[in-house]
């Protein structure tokens, strides 16, 4: 697996890459600003751009912006965004496209370094990862919201894992059930969400979409 | 005449004066009640009388004659002048009925009253064609003396309206064949035997009680409008405006460095408390760690793992810390994007409907967002809302009427606008919490305001206003 670092401070650039590179993902070009990174992308197409939302040179969220050009310009490219801090508005804006291939996580996951690359994996395979923070927000918003209030509270709980980008393998774990009754509840989630039948991995896409955007 | 005239002017106006304080006194009406009711009720109810009078006496078509200006007649004029001044009265009345909330017309409003009465006067007589035209210029004159200068416009009103209840008064009292003092339809000379002659005293009771109220205005006007701007101008006393201005400069300067010292120490004593402590325990963890792996590397293990959460931890209070100082989306977005933000953030539905074209300033920025928060927290606590509505737009204009459109604050060249609206339970007092009240203060910095309407049983509305540019436009792609 190939990938693009962007990161401005060198200690954590520094770290981002010798994580990777120890659990072979391959780092094509690690970068330290938002044209640098808008070039690296367009340059190198990698299976997967790691990209902090500040950036230079307005430290703002530059990081972000340059991503979501690249994506526009190669549709469905991975981009997974690091940030202090997360914002349901971002959040929307990366999965506004609609096409997947997005994460958007806490630096503090890089703390959990198997997690993390299960993640950079998982967004480069075209899934959706969103911060368990961002989620929880939802979750406290979204209480009374249709279609989300026909679900059961174990589907809610499904979807909810399936939003911080877990395989069903991992969900059957989490929650102490065999991956037969996780595909049944995800049939079962598909169902209620109205989403018409494709491949699985692109409705639980649009199924993680359907939670963030109700 | 004049002295008994005058005497019973001055006795009515005592025994009025004393009734009103012995009422008030007693407690069974209230003051508010007085100006907010009875007044525009009698102010209404002089122009209802005046224009069933106008249709009952006589020519029913009298206004028409207002259209044929060469064919107006000596006998239908006068009552074409009750008619406009009964209008204007009752407009006036209708409008001090309507309440505050729609009590923001622009300071020349106050000629909308007296031009009709002039008006009116001047039908009384029968003036040619080249006297209309230059009347009616004068009038488009004053239309836009008031436009572009409204405070001098202002003060002519003032004047204005005492002459014209001065001449009234006057004429009225060289009219020994008028039964009453009749002041306003009545016209200097012979006229106004003639025209009251045929008319009965109702007629005169009403010119009289017409006249009081326009002088009593114009008298109310006088402290509020010309008064100043005259000792100010004669240098008889300090310029009431740039004192007061000075003083609310002191209070909000003050407010502003005590509320930023306080915001200084809870981010000291969060830090201290928080990342700071937490800090010290991870580096005490880790030296134990040290120590333990020779000996037992499974204990150490626990401690490194500790170590971790215990980092982890502390960079959520710092977020948390981050946030409350300048939240990150602010300073990456601005005030719409952050708002928008906060409003995802919400527990209950919350809707934005904002309008921004550009930047505002960092601080004014920031003080608008922690306003928005505090309304929303408001009302996420309090309100039992099911539905927040958030609205911010920006007025360029420089003559954007203020709601205190008395005050003389220098006004930047836009206005800021936000309104927080929830369907909540509604009587929210700003008094009584110390959140708002910040807020309030906060804004006044920028010479901002805040309005709260909150009735029992809702819906709750806050309102800032806040005088302000948008810098550059925005230059985001997204």
């Amino acid at each position: 697996m190939r990938a693009v670092v962007a990161e401005d401070l060198f200690l954590l650039r520094d770290g981002l890459v010798r994580l990777l590179e120890a659990h072979d993902v391959e780092v094509e070009a690690a970068v330290d600003s938002a044209p640098g990174l808008l070039q690296a992308l367009l340059d190198h197409r990698p299976d997967v751009a790691v990209v902090d939302v500040r950036l230079p040179p307005s430290f703002t969220d530059d990081g972000l912006r340059a991503a979501l050009d690249a994506r526009r310009q190669v549709p469905g490219l991975p981009v997974l965004i690091l940030s202090q801090y997360v914002e349901q508005l971002y959040a929307r804006e990366l999965l506004a496209d609609q096409a997947g291939g997005v994460g958007y996580l806490l630096k503090d996951r890089v703390f959990n370094d198997d997690q993390f690359v299960d993640a950079v994996r998982t967004v480069a395979g075209g899934g959706t990862v969103m911060d368990p923070e961002v989620v929880a927000k939802l979750l406290g918003r979204r209480a009374r919201d249709e279609p989300i209030t026909r679900l059961s509270a174990r589907e809610r709980e499904v979807l909810e894992l399936m939003a911080e980008g877990r395989s069903n393998s991992a969900i059957a774990q989490r929650l102490f059930i065999t991956e037969k009754a996780v595909g049944k509840h995800s049939t079962s989630i598909f169902a209620k969400l109205d989403l018409a039948p494709s491949t699985d991995d692109n409705r639980r896409v649009l199924a993680v979409l359907a939670f963030l955007n109700t | 005449m004049m002295l008994r005239l005058i005497l019973v002017v001055l006795l009515a106006a005592g025994c009025c004066a004393l009734a009103w304080r012995m009422w008030v006194a007693t407690g069974r009406i209230s003051k508010a009640w007085v100006t907010r009711r009875l007044v525009p009720l009698v102010v209404a109810g002089v122009g209802v009388c005046g224009l069933v009078l106008s249709w009952s006496n006589g020519d029913p078509f009298a206004f028409a004659h207002l259209n044929g200006i060469g064919a107006m007649t000596q006998g239908a004029s006068w009552r074409s002048a009750l008619l406009l001044q009964s209008v204007a009265f009752l407009a006036a009345g209708l409008w001090l009925i309507s309440g505050p909330a729609s009590r923001r017309l622009p300071r020349w409003g106050l000629l909308l009253l007296p031009i009709p009465v002039i008006g009116g006067l001047l039908l009384d007589r029968n003036y040619g064609p080249a006297a209309w035209a230059a009347i009616m210029v004068g009038v488009l004159l004053a239309l836009a003396l008031a436009t572009f200068f409204p405070v001098v416009a202002a003060d002519l009103a003032t004047v204005g309206l005492v002459a014209v209840g001065l001449i009234g008064i006057v004429s009225a009292a060289n009219s020994p064949s008028v039964p009453l003092p009749s002041v306003f339809v009545a016209v200097p000379g012979g006229q106004v035997s003639q025209a009251f002659g045929a008319v009965s005293p109702k007629l005169a009771l009403l010119a009289a009680v017409e006249g009081a109220v326009v002088l009593a205005f114009g008298l109310w006007l006088v402290p509020r409008t010309i008064g100043p701007h005259a000792m100010a101008l004669l240098r008889l006393e300090p310029d009431a405006e740039l004192a007061g201005r000075v003083e609310q400069l002191t209070q909000t300067r003050a407010d502003a460095v005590d509320t930023a010292a306080a915001e200084l120490r809870r981010v000291e004593r969060d830090l201290h408390d928080g990342a700071q402590a937490r800090l010290v325990a991870l580096g005490m963890n880790l030296r134990a760690a040290e120590r333990l792996i020779p000996t037992s590397p499974q204990a150490a293990m626990a401690l490194v793992a500790e170590a971790r959460e215990s980092s982890a931890k502390a960079l959520t209070e710092l977020r948390d810390l981050v946030r409350g100082v300048h939240p990150p989306v602010l300073a990456d977005r601005g005030l719409a994007d952050a708002v928008r933000a906060l409003a995802l953030d919400t527990p209950i539905r919350t809707e934005t409907d904002i309008d921004l074209p550009g930047r505002l300033d960092p601080p004014v920025e920031s003080a608008c967002y922690f306003a928005v928060a505090e309304a929303l927290a408001n009302a996420v606590k309090h309100s039992g809302a099911r539905l927040v509505q958030i609205r911010i737009r920006h007025s360029p204009d420089p003559g954007a009427p203020r709601a205190d459109s008395w005050s003389f604050a220098p006004s930047a060249s836009g206005l800021l606008r936000l309104e927080v609206t929830d369907d909540g339970v509604g009587g929210a007092d700003p008094s009584r919490g110390t959140g708002l009240q910040g807020v309030e203060r906060r804004l006044a910095t920028f010479d901002g305001i805040l309005a709260v309407n909150s009735p029992p049983g809702g819906p709750t509305m806050i309102i800032m206003e806040v005088p302000c540019v948008l810098s550059s436009l925005r230059t985001s792609s997204c």
